[in-house]
């Protein structure tokens, strides 16, 4: 599984977010991303390659034609680590809580 | 407490008031025995660090700056931790609100885990678990 780091850097870029985004509502050649975000093929391709080494999304070839969809499993490290700090958080204000109950006294 | 690609938000209720609820976010021994060992000061502009045990992809430091303090009502800080491609560059609120029984309401909100509106993603307001969930369930259906 690609490293969180590797979620959030693939993400960090706003082109590569904004195809991504555009993915998760369904399944996209190659040409219509093209036309849709106005750059070149060979760019669109190596934002879609980017996505595809974090994990998020994948390819599926079908004559001259490739497609790219969202991978169902590409958002896990990214989840995992926020929920990493959710606990984190939930630990420390328990402590909160008992510290604020002994200045009480 | 909830989560989201933006935020982490939590509420607490205390029975103490504000301004004790203050002094333990803001005053640097006592951030040190419930949170993490820090040089806090409560001054808009002030650098410190909090440093916690080292973890598996977590050198233990966090880099912070102290962006708001209205006391006893809110108090931001920037928070960046973690090296190279684990780093987080992320915010920090605490708000106060004095509850009818004399005590505190805390608000907690830890927002930047991605950019803000990143995500108009389709589903979105059934909650992100819901939303994983629904793309893993489709995920296992194609295969």
């Amino acid at each position: 599984m690609p490293a969180v780091g590797e979620v959030l850097k693939a993400l960090s870029d706003p082109t590569r977010r904004a195809v991504f985004e555009r993915l998760t509502r369904g399944e996209a050649a190659v040409k219509e991303l093209t036309a849709r975000f106005s750059v070149s093929q060979p760019a669109i391709s190596q934002h879609l390659a980017a996505l595809r080494r974090a994990g998020l999304v994948a390819e599926r070839r079908a004559g001259r034609n490739a497609y790219y969809r969202v991978k169902g499993t590409g958002l896990r490290p990214l989840v995992s680590w926020i929920e990493h700090y959710q606990g984190f958080w939930l630990e420390r204000l328990d402590r909160l809580q008992k510290l604020l109950e002994e200045m009480d006294s | 407490m909830t989560a989201s690609p933006q935020s982490i938000t939590a509420d607490y209720e205390f029975a103490q008031p504000p301004h004790k609820v203050w002094r333990a976010l803001t005053d640097s021994s006592l951030m040190a025995t419930w949170l993490m060992p820090n040089d806090f000061r409560p001054v808009v502009g002030h650098r410190f660090t909090f440093r916690a045990q080292p973890m598996p992809h977590w050198d233990g430091i966090v880099n912070c700056e102290v962006l708001e303090v209205d006391e006893p009502r809110r108090l931001r800080y920037s928070w960046r931790g973690g090296a190279g491609e684990f780093a987080l560059d992320t915010t920090v609120t605490w708000t106060l609100t004095p509850s009818v029984s004399g005590g505190t309401r805390l608000h907690l909100d830890h927002a930047g885990f991605l950019p803000t509106n990143a995500f108009a993603l389709q589903g979105m307001e059934k909650g992100w678990r819901g939303h994983i969930a629904e793309r893993l369930a489709q995920a296992v259906a194609e295969v």
